[in-house]
């Protein structure tokens, strides 16, 4: 008799409700049910009843959460469609679409940029993280992002910078994403609004999020001055075949800002050949080979050069002095 | 008035042809906090019809004897649904014996014995969030009349 109930129980739809998409919790619409069961002995046999069908219905909850995804990002005065990357992730239990808005007029920063026109918010169409001709125009109201629970999406929010900007200021500018259904305090209800027609409840974002990125106005300059010293074989400065030449480049940050992950490339003239173990930086020796230390030979357009990692310059970095040697052919 | 009387009298007799001894009705309800007019906080229980993830459910099973001989040995059995997740020390009935399984409900054991496998296939102690039933094995009898009650929490996953 008890083995049976426990069959029974084994049946009851409530276990056999499927288990996906549980990750951010159990998906709208999904129906609860439970049945308890008796079982007891009265008069010498013994009886089981089962309690009435008891269900309850889980709500859409509206969630979302706005995450930048670009550093700081250098600009010139005047540059136009200047591209923030963010993510905007569906952190409800629902399919729900977001409306998109960008603000550029932030307090707390040095100038205000220029959301472009007549678009300034785009769908990264391609993944590519930056604007280009495979992305898609975002219009409020027609093609609002439609997520399903868990799902994200990568938009990239567009603004011109003023040409007054100047030098090391900063350009603050969001995203901000609410979902269709509605938005407002944590708990406020719509009902019926839902997906399935169950209710949909704001949760704890109040069902819109925004995240704010910012343009650094950034005029560094890298001054470059190369030079170059012949010793011939012969103990003079001819450059005949057999010759070394040693170049030396020296780059100068200028102005204000940062030139990120800078890199300096030079090829190995014609009818040279590089002379091994000869790349330096501020008179340090480098490796030839591409491993821990900045420098290294490679090859650009087919053609052997050398690669020197200067990292991030700034003015107050200084002269950064690049020196190799090549051998006339 | 004869005939007034005679038709009270054969209801019961159907009921308990119909329910057996004991009725048996489950609900659900949530705990809220409502402000009374004199400004005290009050919690009180109101049945739910919608959840959202993270809600806490308690979900009660009340049984009445209903008929007119002694209910004895009995138990009540309430899968924990899917969706959900038992909270621990929450499952209460008076006089009664707790039992969990962790498989479905093909074995039972009180609460320190149950072992399920990790993700690596080793055997580890049940823990709240593992138990798949509920089982409330009643030390007394039930006599005509007399109502009973299990009741559990569980949260939406």
């Amino acid at each position: 008799m008890r083995n049976s109930l426990i069959r029974l129980l084994l049946l009851l739809p409530a276990l056999l409700l499927g288990e996906a998409a549980l990750a951010l919790g159990t998906v709208a619409g999904t129906a609860i049910d439970n049945v308890a069961e008796v079982s007891y002995e009265v008069g010498g046999s013994e009886v089981t009843e089962q309690s009435n069908m008891l269900t309850v219905t889980v709500a859409e909850i509206l969630d979302v959460v706005v995450t930048l995804q670009d550093p700081a990002k250098p600009v010139s005065p005047g540059d136009a469609s200047q591209e923030l990357l963010f993510t905007v992730t569906n952190t409800g239990n629902g399919t729900e679409a977001f409306a998109l808005v960008i603000d550029s007029a932030l307090a707390g920063d040095d100038f205000d940029p220029t959301p472009s026109t007549p678009v300034s918010i785009y769908i990264d169409t391609d993944g590519s993280g930056d604007l280009s001709a495979g992305d898609t125009q975002y219009n409020p109201g027609v093609n609002d992002p439609s997520l399903a629970p868990d799902a994200n999406i990568d938009i990239l929010i567009v603004n011109d910078i003023p040409a007054a900007a100047a030098d090391g200021q900063i350009g603050r500018s969001l995203l901000q994403a609410t979902a269709t259904t509605g938005s407002g305090a944590p708990g406020t209800v719509f009902a019926g609004a839902g997906d399935g027609g169950v209710d949909a409840v704001a949760g704890n974002s109040s069902a819109t999020d925004s995240d704010t990125g910012e343009y650094v106005v950034s005029s560094v300059q890298l001054d470059l001055v190369k030079s170059a010293a012949v010793v011939d074989q012969f103990g003079g400065n001819e450059p005949v075949p057999g010759a070394s030449i040693t170049y030396t480049i020296v780059v100068t940050p200028a102005g204000g800002g940062t030139a990120s992950t800078s890199r300096f490339n030079d090829l190995i003239p014609a009818n040279t050949t590089y002379t091994a173990g000869t790349l330096r930086l501020n008179g340090a020796p480098l490796t030839d080979a591409p491993d821990a230390d900045q420098g290294q030979l490679v090859t650009i357009a087919g053609a052997p050069a050398i690669n020197v990692n200067l990292g991030d310059l700034t003015a107050a970095s200084g002269p950064q002095t690049v020196e190799f040697t090549v051998t006339i052919d | 008035m004869n005939k007034l009387m005679l038709i009270l009298l054969l209801l019961p007799a159907l009921a308990i042809a119909a329910d057996g001894t004991l009725q048996v009705q489950t609900q659900a309800q949530k705990e809220v906090t409502v402000v009374t007019d004199e400004g005290e906080e009050q919690t009180r229980l109101v049945p739910v019809t919608t959840v959202v993830p993270g809600d806490e459910v308690i979900y009660t099973i009340t049984f009445t004897n209903v008929g007119d001989q002694v209910a004895q040995a009995i138990t009540i059995t309430d899968p924990v649904p899917a969706e959900m997740r038992y909270i621990d020390g929450t499952a209460f009935s008076a006089g009664a014996e707790l039992q969990f399984s962790v498989d479905g409900g093909d074995s039972w054991g009180v609460a320190e014995e149950l072992i399920v496998s990790d993700a690596e296939g080793k055997p580890r102690p049940a823990q709240a969030s593992d138990y798949t039933h509920i089982r409330w094995v009643m030390r007394h009898p039930i006599k005509p009349g007399q109502r009973g009650y299990a009741r559990f929490k569980a949260a939406l996953r």
